[in-house]
């Protein structure tokens, strides 16, 4: 399916479009939010998502019936596939008034995500046989695209803990009015959206390791193998030093956003150098 | 037949006058009967706090002879003679249905926005309605005061934060941990603020107390006051490692806990989260704490700084509390207005006419 503006072909495209339109304004009232100090209960930001989290589904739908299997065959569709589950867990959340805000602080990753997927190269057509398909390879997909939007949304549950650390420390009566949730909340939250981020993330490496591959590429030596193995020793050691008190609050707040922004920003450059998720 | 009010509250008059004219909960049904059987009203409440004694009357007299009658009736029931001043206000309609719903909407509350007073209001109410002593107007007047705070709670911030140094303290704890239960408490220096401070703890969930103090029966007094328990004030710090809130207030001229102090202690407690609450001046804890990871610091400004900015919040509440007052108290005056013409119009005298 190539990318086609103004025939049918790409309208799962227009409807993506528009959900990335949605968590740009999102973004931007986040800023009043952020600049109010959030201050009192607000619903705005929480309908922004789920106007966005709508149009995304459909897009993601639309172009998953057209495959008849889980849309994560290029680029363009893991990212949506992985914002897509950032946005339901961060509506999930939602629901409890204390971690509404939450949402305030995914927006911008699921902006600069969204129009980063846009880019038409990162769509391109695929061959009779997309890159994932069979059972396994959907299985592999997917649980990494969940642990990925886990690790989203973990990071924004970090932001605002260190947020919210600041300002009980630094500006105490900006941290009194706010109408964020404890910081031992917020941790805790971090901490299990990590630890199932985590899981998956075993699971969906595990599944990979069972796909067939080329005689010809070496599987211990492959760019996004290597990358995936880094990433989640990366998780294994913060969550192991979180659990023995080794690293903790701010310390393991900050740890969490540089892993979550060396996987965005290193994602797309491995999944390129890999021989084994190139059609 | 109208509402009219007579009372005396903390803002016009001190406490040894409230409490001559304070009514025990027990004495309030005789009262009522008597107020009328006397004829004075039709309908009648007493709200009798330790803020506040009011009595609300519907009555067909004229106010002017009402509130005369009222007063009259007051000093004889009390067996007190009248005050000479203003401690003592009366207010007819529409004045009358307006302070109704500023007390319950805790506007005329010592601590402006408290929700107590809606309770207490609540009580006295019921008290007057399970004997009989209300009808059609004052039950109206009272749902709607009851409605009004309802509203007034859910749509303005006047009820929202803390403005004691102590329920900040509370508040503050609260955005850190996210319950305060199964966390130990320590008070170090037995102060009327510490005091008061560790009290709020223990009602939000606070699982024990620990209280060090130079004078050790001081501490063993507070302890079980408290239900915790003393430890010597050389022995503090050892306890250090098991709280999680620590309320300093003792009369040390220099730091008890600074940095160097305090940085082996959070390793041994695996970097929890800790609230230090100083109350001291000069200040127990060194400031410099507030920089270590994990460590929380407040001093007596910082709580007072977020109190005062609460109560600010709250005074600018006022203008919209009253805007919601004017709208629902409108149609209830209105309707009563009209339910006053037709019984005048019904009334034995026109009906001769």
């Amino acid at each position: 399916m190539g990318v086609d503006w103004l025939t049918g072909n790409g309208s799962d495209r227009h409807l993506f479009l528009l959900a990335v339109i949605l968590y740009g304004v999102s973004m931007i009232y986040s800023v009043f939010l952020w600049r109010k100090g959030f201050r009192r209960d607000d619903r705005v930001n929480f309908f922004l998502l789920l106007g966005a989290f709508i149009f995304h589904s459909s897009a993601l739908f639309q172009r998953g019936f057209s495959f008849n299997r889980c849309p994560v065959n290029n680029l363009f569709e893991m990212m949506m596939f992985f914002t897509w589950t950032t946005t339901i867990a961060c509506l999930s959340m939602g629901l409890m008034p204390k971690l509404r805000f939450i949402g305030a602080f995914a927006s911008p990753v699921l902006f600069a995500v969204g129009v980063f997927a846009l880019m038409p190269s990162l769509d391109p057509p695929h061959g009779d046989k997309p890159v994932f398909s069979g059972g396994m390879e959907s299985l592999h997909a997917a649980t990494i695209m969940l642990a990925y939007g886990l690790f989203g949304l973990c990071a924004a549950a970090s932001a605002m803990f260190l947020t919210q650390q600041h300002n009980l420390k630094f500006d105490k009566l900006r941290a009194a009015l706010s109408f964020m949730p404890s910081i031992e909340r917020l941790d805790k939250v971090a901490t299990r959206l990590a630890l199932a981020g985590f899981i998956l993330l075993t699971i969906g490496l595990a599944a990979g390791g069972q796909l067939p591959h080329r005689e010809s590429v070496s599987y211990w030596k492959e760019t996004k193998v290597l990358w995936s193995a880094f990433l989640w020793l990366l998780y294994v050691g913060l969550l192991f030093c979180r659990m023995r008190g080794i690293v903790t609050g701010r310390r393991f707040a900050f740890g969490l956003i540089a892993v979550f922004v060396f996987l965005v920003l290193t994602f797309w450059g491995t999944h390129l150098l890999s021989v084994l998720h190139q059609p | 037949m109208s509402i009219v009010v007579i009372g005396l509250s903390h803002r016009t008059s001190p406490v040894e006058l409230r409490e001559r004219f304070a009514f025990a909960e027990n004495r309030i049904p005789d009262v009522l009967r008597k107020l009328r059987g006397d004829g004075l009203a039709t309908e009648a409440v007493i709200l009798s706090t330790c803020n506040r004694v009011e009595l609300y009357i519907a009555t067909p007299n004229e106010p002017a002879q009402a509130v005369f009658d009222l007063k009259s009736f007051l000093a004889s029931v009390q067996a007190q003679p009248m005050p000479d001043g203003n401690e003592l206000y009366t207010l007819h309609e529409p004045h009358s249905v307006h302070h109704l719903f500023k007390v319950a909407c805790g506007l005329d509350s010592m601590v402006l926005g408290e929700t107590e007073i809606l309770g207490q209001l609540k009580k006295a109410y019921d008290l007057a309605l399970q004997s009989g002593h209300t009808g059609a107007r004052l039950n109206k007047a009272f749902q709607g005061a009851f409605n009004v705070a309802k509203k007034v709670r859910t749509e303005t911030n006047i009820q929202r934060g803390s403005i004691s140094v102590a329920s900040v303290a509370v508040e503050l704890a609260e955005k850190i941990f996210s319950t305060l239960e199964g966390h130990e408490v320590m008070v170090i220096g037995a102060g009327d603020t510490s005091e008061k401070t560790a009290r709020a703890l223990l009602s939000r969930g606070a699982k024990s107390i620990v209280v060090a103090n130079r004078s050790y029966e001081r501490a063993e007094v507070l302890a079980k006051d408290l239900g915790g328990r003393a430890v010597k004030f050389d022995d503090w710090s050892q306890e250090f490692d098991k709280v999680d809130i620590a309320i300093s207030s003792t009369a040390a001229p220099h730091h008890i806990l600074d940095t160097a102090k305090l940085e082996p202690i959070m390793k041994l407690r695996r970097n929890r989260p800790l609230l230090l609450i100083d109350i001291a001046v000069p200040r127990d804890i060194d400031p410099e704490v507030n920089h270590l990871d994990n460590v929380y610091l407040y001093n007596v400004d910082d709580l007072q700084t977020i109190a005062n900015d609460y109560l600010i919040q709250r005074k600018d509440e006022i203008a919209k509390c009253e805007k919601i007052i004017e709208e629902k108290a409108k149609p209830l005056l209105n309707r009563d207005a009209g339910y006053v013409a037709s019984c005048a119009k019904n009334s034995p005298e026109t009906l001769q006419a």
